[in-house]
């Protein structure tokens, strides 16, 4: 039943921009269907190559999904996927000019663009037989629910992980054994494999030896979704933060498994951002685009929970500057670092930023425990 | 009731308008005064440093206000067409304000957006007139003329004139000087950019009072109708993403496509998210058709002979494009970039 337009249209090399390692646990599940996945991990030489070829004042994301798109396209990918939206913010349009840019240098691909009005579980299935070079509907149906399990096993890890990093005795112990499981969910290729993979690592994630006694501070990491999640961006913050004995939490928005909930299906995790928009309602009305209203948000519920939040924001991002210029001047008082991203951040000014809000956090909680 | 109404952002494009609602009220409707230095200041003091320019203006002309007002008026504009948004500063303009000018009085912050229907819309517009009014029917009234006010404002600036020139014939109470369009043009530039970066005259350092003066007759976006634009933004990029695109992607395309204008300049915020996007756009366009195009970047430092002689460079370059042709540029020009505009296509300044 393939027509020949369909089949000029086969998908060989599929490459999607890396959010961490998060779409890396798909690769073997798409090479049972003939692509292969690239997803190249954010080097300086992406950074440099998206700089070098986007506007001046586009944002982080843009340059370092355009400097991904053309490394994977030096990979040999011939389909790019970008998610495009209605959205005020810049995101949606990323694909438009980020394609018109990649045709300007000369190279050829096919440009899959989904957008978030395709959203709910027929819009996704459709996109997954796309990806999946047209195959059979149960097939699809049997993909996505694996697809499903995947995300879910690897935020549940990730979720285990951001507890013991900062307890842990040995340092990076934690992460060693993630990076591991990162690989053992990809090659799981049934549900049965996946239970057995994570049960294996959770009991090892158990026996890690850990500092029973510590309580860690906790730091809430708000802001913009990509430099939230890309640890090139943010200079592996988690992990230097458990490393500095310091509890890193991310709002649910952040873990992808959250979005494919029945119900809730890529609807924007609805109850989640009702409730933030719950606690920012009184100094941040309306929906700004992008995570602003979850930056404010999480800022004004977290207040009483967290000792301190840590706000990424891309250098220029919209939403981000307007949550920034109005988280200061909430009644809910709570230390807050807002470091901007760009293409100029280096690892040991931010470091050295982290660690002073790290000390003055402490500080603040030995305060409140003589107060 | 004294209603504030700060000469910044969307003043350039719906001043007529809001003062005749508000009038049509019984309210008593006044401006801040034309940006100065100290505005721009007091603004740049309460944001952050990111934030972009025009958003430092506003705040300026909004705590210029905040004494001998009753209420500011500061919309949240959500969208004014189906599915096309506006920038999230727009939307979170009012939040913004009450933020981190406290002192300000009362803020009027109606949402507008034509997404959630017409009855949302309608619903925000009586809600915003209550205040003044118990009476619906009054509201109405007031919302009726006022749209045909901003129609005729619409036409007027079809018709040629500037924003601030429309406003000045139909509220004749603030006189100022009249702008003699110069002797006869020489160019004819395409002037493309957000109102409130074009307009005001302390940000943009009176550029299209001193461009006329240099002998260049400015085509600004708001000369061309909305349809005309709308479908240039379609040649371009398919559908139109923000609201704002209207006067600098539409005037762009629709004035780089057509022969009777020399060249484009566009004018942009330092840290305007849109317009990043945008321009790159507009640039690569302009490449093809190998079209003079300049972008000018504004932001709080920027200087007045800076900007000129940018400027001076750009009709240097425009004017040898359009020498007869027997005179020919040095071969290493035209090597450069042959086009069938001769000369032109070498301008070519990001």
């Amino acid at each position: 039943m393939v027509t020949e337009g369909r089949e000029q249209e086969r998908i060989s090399v599929l490459g999607i921009p890396s959010l961490g390692d998060r779409f890396a646990v798909f690769e073997t599940m798409v090479k049972e269907h003939n692509i292969s996945l690239v997803t190249p991990p954010v080097t300086k030489h992406t950074l440099s190559l998206g700089a070098r070829y986007s506007p001046e004042f586009a944002c982080l994301p843009f340059k370092g999904i355009l400097g991904t798109f053309i490394e994977c396209l030096e990979q040999g990918a011939d389909t790019l996927f970008m998610v495009t939206s209605f959205n005020a913010c810049r995101m949606g349009y990323y694909a438009k000019v980020q394609e018109q840019i990649l045709r300007d240098l000369g190279y050829r691909f096919k440009f899959l663009r989904f957008h978030s009005s395709e959203k709910g579980l027929i819009g996704v299935l459709r996109a997954i037989k796309r990806f999946s070079n047209n195959a059979s509907w149960p097939t699809v149906v049997s993909l996505f629910r694996l697809a499903v399990a995947k995300l879910r096993a690897l935020d549940e890890l990730e979720r285990e992980v951001q507890k013991i990093r900062p307890v842990e005795l040995e340092k990076g112990t934690a992460d060693r054994l993630y990076r591991e499981a990162i690989g053992a969910i990809d090659r799981a290729t049934s549900f049965a494999s996946l239970r057995q993979a994570m049960r294996g690592y959770f009991e090892r994630l158990e026996q890690i030896p850990k500092d029973a006694e510590y309580a860690p501070l906790k730091v809430g990491i708000v802001g913009e979704l990509y430099v939230v999640m890309e640890p090139f961006f943010n200079m592996n913050l988690e992990i230097e933060l458990g490393k500095m004995g310091v509890e890193a939490r991310r709002t649910r928005s952040t873990f992808f498994s959250e979005y494919t909930k029945w119900g809730t299906f890529l609807n924007a995790l609805n109850d989640e951002k009702k409730e933030l928009q719950k606690f920012a309602h009184p100094y941040l009305k309306r929906d700004v685009g992008g995570h602003g209203l979850e930056s404010v948000g999480e800022k004004v519920r977290r207040a009483g929970d967290y000792d301190g939040i840590i706000h990424l924001a891309p250098f220029t991002c919209m939403p981000e500057v307007i949550a920034q210029n109005i988280m200061p001047f909430t009644k809910e008082g709570i230390p807050v670092l807002t470091i901007a991203c760009d293409e100029q951040l280096g690892r040991a000014g931010m470091l050295t930023r982290v660690e002073a809000f790290v000390d003055l956090l402490e500080r603040r909680r030995i305060g409140n425990i003589l107060r | 009731m004294r209603v504030g109404i700060p000469r910044a952002l969307l003043y350039y494009q719906y001043y007529p308008m809001w003062r005749t609602f508000f009038e049509g009220l019984g309210a008593e409707v006044f401006v801040s005064s034309p940006t100065t230095k100290l505005m721009l200041a007091s603004g740049c003091s309460r944001l952050i440093a990111e934030t972009c320019l025009p958003v430092k203006v506003f705040c300026g002309h909004v705590l210029s206000l905040a004494n001998g007002c009753d209420c500011v008026f500061i919309p949240s504009i959500h969208s004014v067409e189906q599915k096309v948004y506006s920038c999230p500063k727009f939307i979170g303009l009012p939040d913004m304000m009450r933020a981190t000018v406290p002192e300000c009085p009362p803020i009027l912050d109606p949402d507008v957006d034509v997404n959630t229907g017409k009855r949302d819309f309608y619903q925000a517009i009586y809600k915003l007139g209550r205040p003044f009014t118990r009476s619906p029917l009054k509201v109405r009234k007031a919302a009726e003329t006022a749209w045909q006010v901003h129609q005729t404002f619409q036409r007027r600036m079809l018709s040629g004139l500037t924003p601030p020139e429309a406003i000045e014939g139909m509220f004749p109470q603030s006189v100022e000087e009249p702008e003699g369009n110069g002797s006869h043009p020489i160019f004819t530039i395409g002037l493309i950019g957000h109102p409130y970066l074009l307009y005001d005259e302390y940000v943009s350092h009176r550029l299209v009072p001193q461009l006329r003066e240099m002998g260049v007759k400015v085509l600004s976006p708001e000369m061309v109708e909305r349809a005309r634009l709308r479908a240039s933004i379609c040649e371009l990029v398919e559908r139109p993403y923000w609201a704002c695109e209207d006067e600098v992607i539409g005037a762009g395309a629709y004035y780089l496509g057509r022969g009777e204008v020399d060249g484009v300049v566009s004018v942009v915020a330092f840290g305007c998210g849109p317009d990043s996007l945008m321009i790159e756009v507009l640039q690569r366009y302009a490449k093809r058709l190998g079209k003079p195009f300049m972008q000018l970047t504004l932001d709080e430092h920027t200087a007045e002979t800076g900007l000129m002689t940018r400027l001076e460079a750009f009709l240097d370059m425009v004017r040898r494009g359009k020498r007869p042709q027997g005179i020919s540029p040095p071969a290493s020009w035209s090597q450069r970039g042959g086009s069938k505009r001769g000369s032109a296509s070498w301008v070519y300044l990001a």
